[in-house]
Order: C-alpha cells, then structure tokens, then sequence
C-alpha cells in the first residue's frame, strides 16, 4: 500500500506530562529534548505574559508557575471538548481563568483567559504539540507532519475531536486517535507469542481508564474498557491540599487561598507522594505570613485512608469492566500498570487484591503509552508487522427522541468501525431541513447524557409533511469519531450534513486557528530563540554567582560589587525583554565583564588543587531542606518558605 | 463464484485475478465493496445455519479484518479510507449478530421473512404474568434482605432462560422451512428474551467482590 515510508510519530499527549516516541526495527524510542537523552517528559504546562503572549512551555513553564499562577497554564487535557459549565467541580481549583466564549446560542465551548487575549484548549493543547513537533523535527532533520495521538479510552467524541483539532492548529495531520490502554497494551504484547488476556489499569494525572484485551498472535482485541475521565492522581493532590487548607485555617485562622500558594502546595503535595511511596512519613512546613509556622507530619497510613475511596472508585470500574467482558480476575493473566498513579503503594496493594496476582510493573508508566503510540505511528506507515489493533467505543451513541428520552442506536463496548442506521422524516410541508440532537451516555433521559451537537441534514426536496424518507448512517470510526452521512430515499439525493459542535470547534474554526498559528510560526521561533537565550543567560549568572561566592575575595571590591550589580539588574532585564539578539548582546557583554574573575578562579583552583566544585544549595519551593533535619527520620523536611 | 444461493462476483475489480473473500482480494489488496443484499453468513464465509462453529466465525473473521482495517489504508486515498471503514462496519456488524445465538436467530427468522419485533410485539402466552409475579418476588428478596431467595430467583431465571433458548434454537434450526405460525412462534419466543436479560441485570454480582464464577467469554 504505502511505496514510500513516510515518518509518522506517536505522541503521548498528557495530563501532567507530553511524551514522543518514533518506531523502527529495532522497536519504539522515545525522542528527548534539548536538555539531553533523559529529557523525555515535556510538562504539559504554558506559560503566558500579562498581556497573554505565549512565552515558556514545558519544564521553564513550570518553574514559571510558581510565581505567576494565573497566567500559566497547567492540566490543559482535562477542559478538551468541555464547556465552561462543564467544569464546576474543577473550576475553583485551576487558578487560571475560564470562562464560556460569548455570542453563542446551544454552544458552550469554554476558553482560558490570560490578558486581553482567549484561548480554546485545542489552541493550548496545540502549543505543547508545536513543541513536540519541534523535537522530532530537530531529530530527524526534516519536517514531520503525521502524527498518531493518544486520548483515554473513556473519551467521548468531543473530546477527541478536539485532540484532533490540537494537531491540526500545530500543522499535524492526525492520522490516528487511539486509546492509551490499547497503546500500553501494544508496547507491553508486540514481542510476545503467547496468548493472553490481560487487564490495563491506566491512572494518569487527570482520567482513569481500564481496558481488557486478548492478545493472540498479533491481534490486539479489546473485549471491554471502562474508568473515569474525572479520577486522576491530580485528585490525590487536592486531598491533601484540603487537609492543610483546612488545619491551617483552623489554627491560625488564616485563609491560604490565594492562587500563588495553591501553585506552591501543589507542588508540594506532588513531592509528598512521591516522598510517601518510598518512606512511612513525611514531614512538612509550611511559613503562613509573620513568622508564623504550619508544622505536620503525614504518615503513609493517613495518606492512605485520605485516598481510599478515589482508589476504590477505580476498582469499582474494574469490576464493571469485568462485568461486560464476562470475565472473573482468574481469567485474566496479567495486569499492566500505566501511569505516574500506579506508584503508589496503595495502590499496586489494591490491584493485587482484586485481581489476585501481582500487577506488571516492569514498563516505566510514564512512558509505556507513547512507546504504543510509536509502534502505532510505523505501523500506520507500513512497518511490515502483522498486527491488528479491534478496539470498541467507550459511550453509547444516541439520539434525542420525543420527550426527552435517549433514543439509543450504538451501544458501548461495540466493536469500531461500527454503524447503525435511522430513518427521519419532516413535520411540516416543504421543510427541507431536519436537525438531530446527537448524544452519548448511558443515561436514560437527554439531559443527563453528553450532548455532542446538533446535526443539521440539509438540502431535503421539498415535499409534504412525513413524505420525505432520511436515511441516517452513524458511523463511529477506528477513532472514536462520529461520522453522519444521510441520503433522502425517494429521490436518491444526499443530503448534506453541517454540524454544530456542542463543545467544540467548527472545522471553519480549526482552519482559521491552523492559519493563524502558522503566521505566528515566526513568532514562535522567535520566542524559542528568547526562551534559548533566557536559559543559557541564566545559567551564566548562575556560575558568575558561584565563583564570585568561592573566589569573589580575590578580587576588589568594587569589580565584585559591579558583577553582583550587574546579576541582578540583567535578572530583572530578562523578565521584561522580549528582543533575543539585545539579551544575548547583554549576555555576551556580561561574560566579558567577569573574564578577569574567571582567570583568578581558574589560578586559584590550579594552586589549590581544589576537586570539589561548590554545591549550590537548592532552592525554591518544595524542595528538601539544608539544614534543619527532622529530628526522628533524618529526612530532610518538605516545606514552602515564607515568600 | 455462488454459495448458497448468494453470488460473490468471481473477479477482483482491480486485478481480475479470483476472488476468496468477498470483501478483499488477496492478491493486489484492492478492496471490492460486496454485492447488494449479501448476508452475513456469506460473508464471512459460513454456511446459513443455526448451528455454527465458533472458532471458524473468529478465524475468518480476522482474515478478513485484517485486509479491510482502515489502519492499512492510511496512505491510500481518500476513497479508499473511507470504503475500508464502511466495509469493517459492516464485518464487526455481521460478526456481532452472527456471534450471539439470540441475534443469530433472529438474523435467521428475517432472512426467511419474519415476522420482525416491529410485526409482532407479543411475548408467549402467559409469560408477561410470569414475569410479573417474579419482579414482585425478587423486589421483596430484595427489601427483606434475602440473600438466598434472590441467589436461587438468579439460579432459576438462567435456567428458564436456557431452556428458552433451547427451543429458539430448535425453531431456528430449520428457519427456512418455517411455515408462518411457526415464524411467528419464534418471533415471540425471541422477544421474551430481552425480559430474562433485564431481571439478570438487577441479580447478577459483582465479579470483583464475591466467589462469583462468570462464563469465560
């Protein structure tokens, strides 16, 4: 089919963490970054000026949310292909602005604001895409343009539109949707013989999916999936964000709501967990204004109680999906855990209770779901290997009938490509157009299922009322996708259909945002080339500090003071300066300034045959204390320092 | 090519070369989209019969899946993409029907000319009131707290259930052949069907909590 080989790249696109990998003979390999071959997570995190000009994505966005947490965006996944009013769960959390794009009837598709200027997620999403896109291209010398993109199985079509919708603004052609558990199973069963049936627990950041699949001889069959797009270890954070807001309040009577200090203890509930899976307790400080101090330890166990009932909604999934398949844990041979979440202790402890054997944890589950997605992506572009990937749609597919009832036409867990037909017709004479208000969910009334649009069939002869005969194919492709094409019987013609997304974006919308991105292109390689500068600056001024520390009294006073002057004043400098050719001629100024210092460092050294390099003490928030141990552990203390 | 009755054109439309399925050739890989009015059971390569053999279904339905998933189209037209997609539709479509004896049955019964559940919405004689007096067993087991009241009710119905089953299938096995009372018999045998499916739903436990033993599927 395909003569020549075309490079098609996998891209995990997540919650927390964005991943890329590619695929040859030789299997899947992730593509790193600038910072070196373990650079591979790109945080899926942007960071915006006041005005709402993009200027960091990433780990540089990162440790810019800190300090400016309204303007950098962060868990950009979990609004794809919602509305504003989808989201009053979560809203109050996200220290960002959100609210619905105006001057819409029956729409309500949610956008960031950041300064005068608004964004639709797909628009976010496409930012950390470009990223991406940037990396493989920087690897393989040529431009990329194909892309396979994973989404949770339990993504309804709205939200995988809008996946889809991200890589077209970032100028990739999707080739393909696939499901993350399906992916993961890919990595873990492409080299193995042997049939079996196994279970994936996927528990990333922000979506719970579990899938059970057979696999036997190449053929990668999903039997039943089922999870929970609004169940994520960014949930365990906010339990513990809760306990602190809480006692806080409680004992100092201090409200520590602000956004800033919501970035700081995310941050830290982050290092708490990280810190709980490897240790019973973890100590913690945290500076409430004037002097005073929050101090607490949280022990494994109370983490675990706090936990419990989110881990015991993942097994309730499970056990659903166990349900559909007809399958008790005996039948299952092995489980595979994807997923920072499933580092968990208590977690791993609970798998193994109910589906009575240990899970599979040798793949890194962070990673295993873009090295699926690369073995997809050369699959697609014809690396011979005889495998077939039969996945289902997670939703039940539907239509709204008279009274408001969900009138069911695909159910889920159907096998994909699937269709179902309906026939329509009109009520009052001469109407040449019908609408359909599609849904999925597996409600039985209209308003408590997922609207996905309202599908205008266009273009029907006019006849009187109930003559005309619309024939109506719904058809859910390997994606995930809807696709309705209709065909008036009596006179053969098809109709046309237009579609209305409910949540998401006009294909007028994409293009337009495609075209505008492109025009930007310049720009953002221009902000790349800043963000560049910015780095390499900042890591001059960082050694310059260093060795005015350890040699500074080498030199006189006043070129020390002038060098100290000159850190600061260039650190505030590139705050503000948006040129990349005047911070660099700055920087370049700078490093001539300190040669005389770093010619009596390099003396001083040789004399003193000094080994040692100096050992900068880490700082900002989160981090691990210098020096006040706890007493007991002689682990280093957790803490947000008084700002 | 004619198997039972049903014509499979004998060329590939791109190569002329013979056809085996009728859905993909084997040797160019063109896709041939199938004759109007084909049914499932030629289509996937079977006999039309009640009975059939299972692993056969599974084995020529991967054969064939594997030669129309729209994943190997990628890099054709567009043409092509979409017709890989309308034509897997149509392959899961008829293995789903054609893997469930229920749907099988009933796949039969309208290949032989009905009557539909459209035609015919009535249920066996007698069976509604059946059904009515368990509903009301089951909700008092179930307010009582009666474990094993409702664990025998779930025992009793599975049974009923496939003894029902057992006479569709004996009805279906010569479908063909059916004289009309007798189409119309199993027509309402099938629609009692769904009844059994509904109070299994509000029995059946949880697979992950208790000694539950499932079917292996």
């Amino acid at each position: 089919m395909n003569e020549m080989r075309e490079i098609i790249i996998g891209i995990d696109l997540g919650t927390t963490n964005s991943l890329i990998a590619y695929a040859d003979k030789a299997g899947p390999h992730l593509i790193a970054g600038p910072a070196g071959e373990e650079d591979v997570l790109l945080p899926s995190v942007v960071a915006f000026d006041d005005a709402g000009w993009v200027i960091r994505i990433g780990n540089e966005a990162r440790a810019h949310a800190v300090e400016r947490p309204r303007t950098t965006v962060h868990s950009i996944k979990r609004l794809m292909g919602k509305g504003a009013e989808d989201l009053t769960d979560d809203l109050h959390r996200l220290p960002y602005s959100i609210e619905r794009r105006s001057g819409e009837e029956g729409r309500d598709v949610a956008i960031v604001k950041i300064g005068d200027k608004c964004y639709t997620p797909p628009e976010i999403s496409a930012m950390i895409l470009g990223e991406l896109k940037m990396r493989a291209e920087r690897h393989f010398g040529c431009p990329v343009t194909k892309a396979v993109i994973t989404v949770p199985a339990q993504f309804d079509d709205a939200q995988r539109q809008a996946t889809r919708d991200a890589g077209q603004i970032a100028g990739l052609d999707v080739v393909r949707i696939i499901n993350e558990p399906t992916a993961a199973a890919l990595a873990y069963g492409l080299d193995r013989t042997e049939h079996a049936t196994i279970a994936v627990y996927d528990f990333g950041g922000g979506t719970f999916d579990i899938s059970i699949l057979r696999l036997e001889g190449g053929v990668f069959e999903v039997l039943a999936t089922n999870g929970d797009t609004h169940l994520g270890g960014d949930d365990f954070d906010h339990a513990l964000i809760d306990l602190f807001t809480r006692e806080i309040y409680g004992q100092f009577g201090v409200d520590i709501a602000t956004p800033e200090i919501k970035q700081q203890l995310r941050t830290l509930s982050e290092n708490i967990k990280i810190r709980l899976s490897v240790r019973d307790s973890a100590p913690v400080e945290i500076a409430i204004a004037a002097g005073r101090i929050y101090r607490r330890t949280i022990t494994r166990r109370e983490f675990e109680t706090m936990i419990a009932s989110l881990v015991h909604r993942t097994i309730e999934a499970s056990s659903r999906a166990m349900k559909t398949a007809k399958l008790s844990p005996e039948d299952i041979q092995q489980v595979v855990l994807v997923g920072g979440s499933t580092r968990v202790p208590f977690v791993r402890r609970r798998i193994a209770e109910v589906f009575r054997r240990q899970p599979y944890a040798a793949l890194n589950p962070e990673q295993v779901v873009a090295l699926g997605a690369g073995v997809q992506a050369s699959l697609l572009a014809g690396l011979e290997r005889d495998v077939l990937l039969l996945d289902v749609t997670p939703l039940s597919l539907g239509i709204e009938t008279l009274g408001g009832a969900m009138g069911k036409l695909i159910s889920a867990n159907t096998r994909v490509p699937c269709r179902a037909s309906e026939t329509f017709t009109t009520f009052k004479d001469g109407q040449t157009n019908v609408k359909i208000n599609v849904l999925q969910g597996e409600r039985e009334l209209v308003k408590d299922c997922r609207s996905l649009g309202v599908f205008e069939l266009q273009g029907v002869p006019p006849m009187p009322a109930g003559i005309p005969k619309i024939d109506v194919t719904f058809l859910i492709d390997q994606n995930g996708i809807l696709n309705v094409s209709a065909t008036e019987r009596r006179s053969g013609q098809t109709a046309s259909v237009q579609i209305i997304p409910s949540h998401g974006l006009t294909r007028d919308e994409v293009r337009r945002m495609q075209r505008e991105a492109l025009e930007h292109a310049r720009e953002d390689i221009a902000v790349h080339h800043l963000i560049d500068v910015r780095t390499t600056l900042e890591f001059d001024l960082h050694k310059a500090e260093q060795m005015v520390q350890r040699f500074g009294q080498l030199l006189d006073a006043r070129s020390r003071g002038a060098i100290m002057a000159e850190i600061r004043e260039l650190r505030e400098f590139a705050k503000t300066c948006s040129d990349a050719h005047i911070l660099n001629d700055r920087r370049e100024a700078f490093n001539r300034m300190t040669i005389p210092l770093a010619e009596l460092a390099v003396t001083a050294s040789l004399n003193r045959d000094d080994k040692s390099a100096g050992q900068v003490p880490a700082c900002g928030v989160g981090a691990e204390g210098r020096e006040n141990n706890d007493g007991g552990t002689g682990e280093p203390i957790l803490r947000i320092a008084e700002s | 090519m004619a198997v039972d009755g049903q014509n499979i054109p004998a060329k590939c439309l791109n190569c002329q070369a013979a056809l085996t399925s009728p859905l993909v050739c084997d040797g160019c890989h063109s896709l041939n989209p199938p004759p109007p009015g084909i049914d499932y059971f030629t289509l996937l390569g079977l006999p039309r019969t009640y009975l059939i053999d299972e692993k056969k279904l599974h084995c020529s339905f991967l054969a064939i899946a594997r030669g129309i998933h729209p994943d190997r189209f990628v890099g054709a037209s567009d043409q092509d993409r979409s017709l890989a997609t309308r034509l897997s539709a149509e392959l899961n479509q008829a293995c789903d029907v054609l893997s469930d004896p229920v749907r099988r049955a009933d796949y039969l019964l309208e290949l032989a000319g009905g009557p539909s559940a459209a035609e015919v919405r009535e249920v066996p004689d007698g069976f509604l009131a059946e059904v009515m007096t368990l509903r009301e067993e089951i909700d008092q087991a179930k307010t009582a707290g009666n474990n094993d009241a409702l664990l025998g009710h779930r025992e009793s119905i599975t049974d009923r259930g496939e003894q029902t089953l057992r006479q569709i299938a004996d009805l279906a096995e010569s479908s063909a052949d059916l004289d009309e009372p007798n189409r119309k018999d199993l027509r309402r045998l099938l629609n009692s069907m769904k009844y059994y499916d509904n109070l299994l739903l509000e029995l059946v436990e949880n697979p992950l909590g208790s000694e539950h033993r499932a079917q292996a599927r």
